[in-house]
């Protein structure tokens, strides 16, 4: 314990805590800039504006009708094509459209040619309105033609609270994305420091002074070690707290937390036994970084993917399956935890 | 340097290094590299899944909503007896015959729209399975990404114009025996193919500067000059490739900066380094020796997977400019890891230093990438040379030097601070990180003008820093420019008096204010005079965009007459004045600099908020 205490003070004086958390902030930050500038630059409500549209071609009237219909599009009417993309060209419409009839086996079909800006950043949002648009022509035209089709589509009205896909992306990128990279960073990193630890401690000889002291190698792993698991949860309930204070509710929040500190103690565990194995730092991170990678990924050969368990219990959907996968990770690191105890009782300190 | 020597150095790191890598190790790694080859494929496609039953609704197994919920792995299916299920929050969504019922809480709203857009995607999914598919799908389009008149020169593209108007005219033509009765879904290649030919004539026309897509098919399967299909297929491109690319190239390279920064380090531990320190080499030949077969195998690496991805995109060999391309960006991983190495008293230090260089320098590859249809804009990366070179696209000279010099620059510098700092006295001390910074700065500085030469070297480190910034607060829109211009001012007010608040820690200068304002001219001439790179980034035309406008060259608008002189003084006399300022403060202590840095900071804020409020 003594030890654990004196790790966690050493990380503490060093800052270089301080410089994790800033950078799994930092990593937090970033991802969700990405996901809230994405979803702003994909979504017509958030960029605020209606598009002005240059429209032409014989089947222009129906296209009209849609855009009448449609408050995030206006329409201009050209007598031909040429005319339309001249004033696209000379920006005076965000897009241009011709609208023509065209025949095929089993009637007639409407064309659509659109010409939207190849380099703007409102790319982006034209593309979509005018899919949201042409995708009401098309419902109003399959109405039509109904009579010729055996299956009905699934109609399902507008959200009557009146909120738009961005906040599905944004929700579900909270809780399936955002959320395990929060809880699964810390794990990976507290293993990545009991490599650094222990090598650093035969690599420098230093575990010679602290082997003067009357502890055994298993006290001196146990401390390392318990530092580092223990780290890991504090971390990940201090992301669920700054969650939370966003308005973000997480559930089951004590499970997850032994479902990180699960996670903890196997990477630590997988830390140590590489550290001792090899050694030098170099090998041995190189290995951990690697197998951490290959565990992880390789989870997904599991019912449920860890990502999945930790978005799953903090949205408030689990399953049987979900409490399982807890209990199954929590078995896992006993068991592993264990065998790395076995393993460092049976070494010879002299050995390192 | 003496070629010899630095290759001698070179074989032993391979052969003998104290961290090197045995047999056993190796073949682990490969192993381990393997598995992640299998498994990445499953992850990449999105087998994972990790979205998968996150909605809980309660439906009958007779409604017509119940494939809808099938067909999507977001939803699970719960038994609720009745709508009060709702109420006490063990379903999110309540199906009955009052229609699709949501539960009051974001998650239920969020569910509700996820329905509705699985129920269109149902849709289409049962409707391509009709018959009649013309009755199914009413309503074909083809979007095609056409070049504006830029909003300067409305002349210069107005000759395009005329060639463009007939051509898209016989275009859709071209497609209609292909996609007239046929499930346009299935077709969709085919048409795409031959239309992008006629397109990629048509852009080279248009605008002769970005040099187009060679005609044909030869775009390949990256090509996204044209969308076809029924409306719901019609997607706006999505930087996916690129956020492939960077993951391939860019984690060999983060494995590689681990060992790298371990046998420099290792150096360092029980003052291993002294034996080549005292040996008749010189520094840089021990550290070249020591960074040239990480270099070597980092771009054997990326050149292998360069070579393979064109090989695989474009079925020729090729990818020479690709692995040009990425050169930089190994060697600014490698720069900023000699630096951390240097800087680290401890493992657990460069773990944490690691992670940090392996964050920034992946978002600086990464995120510029994403605005794919903005030019210059994506540029920044020099992945977006690798996305070019596999597209098959022609890359400009002009936009390869804006991408590569700028990383290529600042990896320099990193390996110059580093090698400062490769002395006896600097190696085996134990001083804290801020204080080696510290140290790696005021190394070089001796006399009143090497600070100037020092800010001018710091330079490039700023252009990219605000290359990034740029990139990254693109997409906030409105307050894209003043953020930008708080960046700005932060960075370029520490990249000018940073160094010189270490050589006054270091007691380099006398700590007068007379002094202090020499330096502070120093810094502030320097500055003006290296931040003439800032010109790279007309080479592409980035001042087009307002943002880039703002961050880079603090609103100087095209203006002539004498104005001219104003405009080209008074960015000299700011950069004087706010180094001066902290220069004033860097003299005294560490909390009077940061008061005075702060300072700084406002004044150059405020006077660039100014100008670009008044000119852009």
């Amino acid at each position: 314990m003594t030890i654990a205490g004196r790790e966690i003070s050493a990380l503490s004086r060093e800052k270089t805590i301080v410089l994790a958390l800033i950078i799994q902030l930092f990593i937090a930050a970033f991802s969700s800039f990405l996901v809230v500038g994405l979803t702003s630059l994909y979504d017509p409500g958030s960029a605020g504006g209606e598009i002005e549209v240059g429209v032409s071609g014989d089947q222009q009237d129906k296209l009209l009708d849609a855009i009448a219909q449609s408050d995030s599009v206006s329409a201009t009417v050209y007598e031909s094509r040429a005319a339309a993309l001249e004033a696209f060209e000379n920006r005076a419409v965000n897009a241009a459209l011709t609208a023509r009839s065209k025949q095929t086996e089993q009637g007639n079909r409407i064309a659509v040619d659109a010409a939207v800006p190849a380099e703007s950043l409102e790319t982006t949002l034209i593309v979509v309105t005018l899919r949201d648009l042409l995708s009401d022509l098309e419902d109003s035209e399959r109405s039509v033609r109904t009579e010729y089709l055996e299956f009905s589509p699934v109609e399902i009205a507008d959200d009557p609270a009146g909120t738009g896909s961005d906040f599905t992306q944004y929700f579900s990128f909270t809780y399936t994305i955002l959320l395990p990279l929060l809880l699964f960073l810390p794990p990976f990193i507290s293993g990545s420091v009991v490599v650094d630890s222990v090598t650093e401690e035969i690599e420098r000889g230093t575990l010679e002074l602290l082997r003067v002291a009357p502890i055994s190698l298993t006290d001196i792993v146990d401390g390392k070690a318990f530092a580092m698991i223990l780290l890991a949860p504090l971390q990940a309930l201090l992301w669920i707290a700054l969650l939370q204070f966003n308005d973000i509710p997480i559930s089951y929040i004590p499970l997850l937390a032994l479902l990180v500190l699960a996670t903890a103690t196997i990477t630590t565990a997988i830390g140590l036994l590489l550290g001792l194995l090899t050694g030098t730092r170099q090998k041995a991170q190189l290995l951990y970084s690697m197998i951490v990678l290959l565990l992880f990924g390789g989870a997904a050969a599991l019912p449920e993917h860890p990502a999945t368990t930790a978005a799953l219990l903090a949205v408030d959907s689990p399953t049987v399956t979900t409490f399982a996968h807890v209990a199954g990770y929590t078995l896992v690191a006993i068991a592993g935890y264990a065998v790395i105890r076995w393993y460092v009782g049976r070494l010879d300190p002299e050995s390192l | 340097m003496n070629p010899r020597k630095l290759l001698r150095i070179a074989r032993w790191e391979v052969t003998k290094n104290a961290g090197g890598l045995d047999r056993r190790t190796i073949a682990v790694v490969v192993v381990a590299v393997a598995g992640l080859a299998l498994v990445a494929p499953v992850v990449g496609v999105g087998g994972v899944g990790v979205d998968d039953g996150i909605y809980r609704v309660a439906v009958d197994d007779d409604s017509q909503y119940d494939d809808v919920v099938a067909n999507d792995s977001t939803f699970t299916v719960r038994e609720a007896s009745s709508r009060d299920a709702l109420e006490r929050g063990t379903v999110d969504l309540w199906i009955g015959e009052r229609g699709v019922e949501p539960a009051d809480s974001r998650k239920g709203a969020a569910a509700y729209e996820e329905l509705r857009e699985s129920a269109s995607t149902y849709n289409n999914q049962q409707l391509a399975k009709e018959g009649n598919q013309t009755a199914a799908f009413p309503v074909s389009v083809t979007v095609q990404f056409r070049e504006q008149a830029s909003l300067n020169t409305s002349l210069g593209a107005g000759s395009g114009n005329s060639d463009g108007d007939d051509s898209p005219a016989t275009d859709p033509d071209d497609d209609s025996p292909s996609t007239g009765g046929d499930d346009s879904e299935t077709d969709q290649s085919g048409t795409e193919d031959d239309a992008t030919g006629s397109v990629g004539d048509d852009d080279s026309t248009a605008d002769g500067n970005t040099g187009g897509a060679p005609p044909g098919g030869v775009t390949g399967p990256l090509s996204e000059d044209e969308l076809s299909g029924s409306p719901a297929d019609i997607n706006p491109p999505f930087p996916f490739q690129s956020l492939v690319l960077a993951f391939i190239f860019v984690i060999p390279l983060n494995f590689l900066i681990q060992a790298y920064g371990s046998t420099m380090l290792s150096e360092r531990l029980k003052r291993r380094g002294e034996l080549l320190l005292v040996s008749p080499v010189t520094r840089l030949d021990i550290i070249g020796g020591k960074t040239l077969p990480y270099f070597a195998g980092a771009m054997v690496t990326e050149g292998a997977i360069a070579v393979g991805l064109v090989y695989v995109a474009r079925g020729e060999l090729g990818g020479l400019i690709s692995m040009l391309a990425i050169m930089p960006l190994v060697l600014l991983f490698l720069g900023a890891t000699f630096l951390g190495s240097m800087f680290a008293r401890s493992f657990k230090e460069l773990t944490f230093v690691t992670v940090t260089i392996t964050v920034v320098l992946t978002s600086y590859a990464f995120v510029p990438a994403i605005f794919t249809d903005i030019d210059s804009l994506a540029l920044i990366s020099p992945l977006t040379l690798v996305v070019r070179d596999l597209q098959g696209e022609a890359i400009g000279f002009q936009g390869f030097i804006f991408s590569t010099l700028p990383p290529l620059l600042s990896a320099l510098v990193f390996f110059g601070l580093g090698s400062g700092l490769y002395r006896e006295e600097d190696m085996f001390d134990q001083r804290s990180i801020s204080g080696k910074v510290l140290d790696a700065l005021a190394g070089p500085i001796s006399r009143p003008y090497h600070v100037g030469v020092m800010t001018m070297i710091l330079i490039p480190f700023v252009f990219v820093i605000q290359l990034l910034a740029i990139a990254l607060l693109f997409a906030t829109g409105d307050l894209s420019v003043p953020l930008i211009l708080v960046v700005v001012a932060v960075v370029e007010e520490i990249a000018k008096s940073l160094h010189i608040y270490a050589s006054y820690d270091h007691n380099r200068f006398d700590a007068t204010a007379r002094v202090a304002i020499v330096l502070g001219i120093a810094s502030g001439v320097g500055f003006f005079l290296g931040e003439k790179i800032a010109l790279l980034a007309q080479l592409v035309g980035l001042q087009n965009l307002a943002v880039a406008e703002a961050g880079l060259s603090g609103g100087v608008a095209d203006v002539s007459g004498p104005v001219v002189i104003l405009f080209l003084l008074a960015p000299l006399v700011l950069h004087i004045v706010t180094a001066a300022i902290s220069a004033l403060g860097a003299r005294k202590n560490r909390r009077a600099y940061l008061l005075a840095l702060a300072v700084a900071i406002a004044v150059h804020f405020v006077y660039n908020f100014t100008v670009v409020r008044s000119f852009v």
